[in-house]
């Protein structure tokens, strides 16, 4: 049997996802013995110039968000070598927890950074040069793109694998399929490495009464969480009901509700918005009719990040995922 | 319509109207021979509870320059009992959710119109395509 080549791309990520495969233990030792590894940086010392002379790449996996331009020639790069793209991690798949930078223009950003916050001391305003002369040689960063997006933005992707990390349902479905590529050669449907269509809620193992209603929202540290009720039913915001399945629901099994990292169910265009849909038509069920227009606004205008919260993980991949240009007063 | 101080722009608006109140309240308007601007585009729905969060973003997206969504009075007029309330609930949070993402909030209006208020239907576009107009296009990006 020939061996197969994979090769492991690195975006804008925090290096969670490379444990992640790290943390498949003796299955790595086992692909190993299946196929090769001819590039990946963050574990070994690879450069693009070894990718750059790899012929064909079987499996391409590229993790994290495109942020600068290095991440855009690398992705290209590997996609013109390799027959499949695997996009790793919630940031590959959906922009991350990075592509919430988008509700600032890049200008902003740099500021901010360089400028701005309390603990910098920049009193000359100095900011980050792309290229230096130094002697004969050329120091150069590679430039910011104008905004951080998620994988396919830029590629055709074929594997979605999400998850910040990855848990071990995704990366069991990803082990499968490239033991099933080497073996019998197949080559995988395009799309998601999960049961596309199922929520968290439907594999929660919490109690959920008849009727969810809230009556407050409340953040986790102001309750005594009960670990044996539904969240939402405490007034807590879970975002069980739009993300999809995938993970054990191993922060519920912690008492800690879900926060949306494996993205949403795949009839979804904009999780933020779908969410807002179904949480503020739980606010005061039944007892609207009671209350005033305005308290029921007062206790809504409560949340008061919707795109932080609901967005956290998928702000790159919504129906609009950039600031926008409108006319505010 | 890249120029926000065309004096000849035409805002495109789209209206999400409920099937029991303010849709036949503008068709009251119709067969009532009501004048209000041509720029509203009616969509029927059964029920403004009924209307997603993400179609407004789509609107928006497909080139919509302000949403209105129409249901029936509150307290108790809805048909399916409190379908205007989760209307008014989503409609509140959804501003914010605009606001963050730079989109002027009041390119979205909410109205209780009921089926005998035509006149109130007219009134209600004519302001709402004046108020839009004042905010130009929507440029999305």
């Amino acid at each position: 049997m020939k061996k197969i080549k994979i090769a492991v791309a690195p975006g804008s990520s925090c290096g969670g996802c490379d444990v992640a495969l790290v943390n498949l233990n003796e299955k790595l030792l086992d692909i190993t013995n299946y196929a090769d590894i001819v590039f990946w940086p963050t574990a070994l010392d690879f450069k693009i110039e070894d990718l750059e002379q790899v012929n064909e790449i079987d499996i391409g996996i590229f993790v994290g968000a495109i942020r600068h331009e290095d991440h855009v020639k690398l992705a290209k790069l590997l996609r013109e070598k390799s027959k499949i793209i695997v996009a790793l991690g919630s940031c590959a798949c959906y922009g991350g927890i990075f592509s919430l930078a988008n509700l600032f223009e890049k200008k902003d950003l740099l500021e901010t950074v360089y400028q701005k916050t309390i603990t910098t001391e920049n009193s000359n305003g100095k900011m980050p040069t792309e290229s230096i002369k130094m002697g004969n040689i050329d120091i150069s960063l590679p430039k910011l793109t104008n905004w951080c997006l998620p994988l396919k933005n830029l590629i055709d992707v074929d594997i979605y694998a999400p998850g910040c990390p990855p848990g071990e349902r995704v990366l069991e479905k990803l082990y499968n399929i490239i033991i099933d590529f080497v073996k019998n050669g197949t080559v995988p449907d395009k799309g998601i490495a999960l049961e596309p269509l199922k929520t968290l809620c439907d594999i929660c193992p919490r109690k959920k009464p008849e009727k969810i209603v809230i009556r407050k929202f409340k953040r986790i540290h102001e309750v005594k969480l009960d670990p044996e009720l539904c969240f939402l039913a405490q007034g807590v915001i879970c975002l069980g009901p739009i993300s999809i399945a995938g993970c054990d629901a191993n922060c519920i099994k912690a008492n800690i509700p879900c926060r949306g990292c494996l993205g949403p169910n795949q009839d979804i265009h904009d999780v933020a918005a779908k969410f807002i849909s179904a949480i503020a038509s739980l606010v005061q069920i039944d007892k609207e009719k009671e209350l005033e227009e305005e308290e029921i606004v007062n206790l809504i205008e409560e949340i008061v990040d919707p795109i932080g919260t609901f967005h956290r993980f998928t702000f790159g991949s919504g129906i609009f995922n950039k600031k926008q240009e409108d006319v505010m007063e | 319509m890249s120029n926000r101080d065309n004096e000849n722009f035409e805002p495109k608006i789209v209206a999400f109207l409920c099937k029991w109140c303010a849709y036949s309240g503008a068709d009251l308007a119709g067969v009532s021979r009501l004048e209000y601007p041509p720029n509203v585009i009616p969509i029927l729905v059964p029920c403004s509870g009924k209307v997603d969060m993400q179609f407004i973003l789509k609107a928006f997206k497909e080139g919509a320059d302000g949403v209105f969504i129409g249901g029936c009075h509150t307290p108790n007029d809805c048909h399916y009992i409190s379908g205007n309330y989760k209307a008014l609930k989503r409609f509140t949070l959804m501003r914010k959710y605009l606001e963050q993402l730079g989109i002027n909030s009041k390119r979205i209006r909410l109205e209780w119109i009921s089926a005998t208020e035509g006149v109130k239907f007219a009134k209600v576009m004519k302001e709402f395509v004046e108020e839009i107009k004042k905010l130009g296009p929507l440029q999305t990006r």
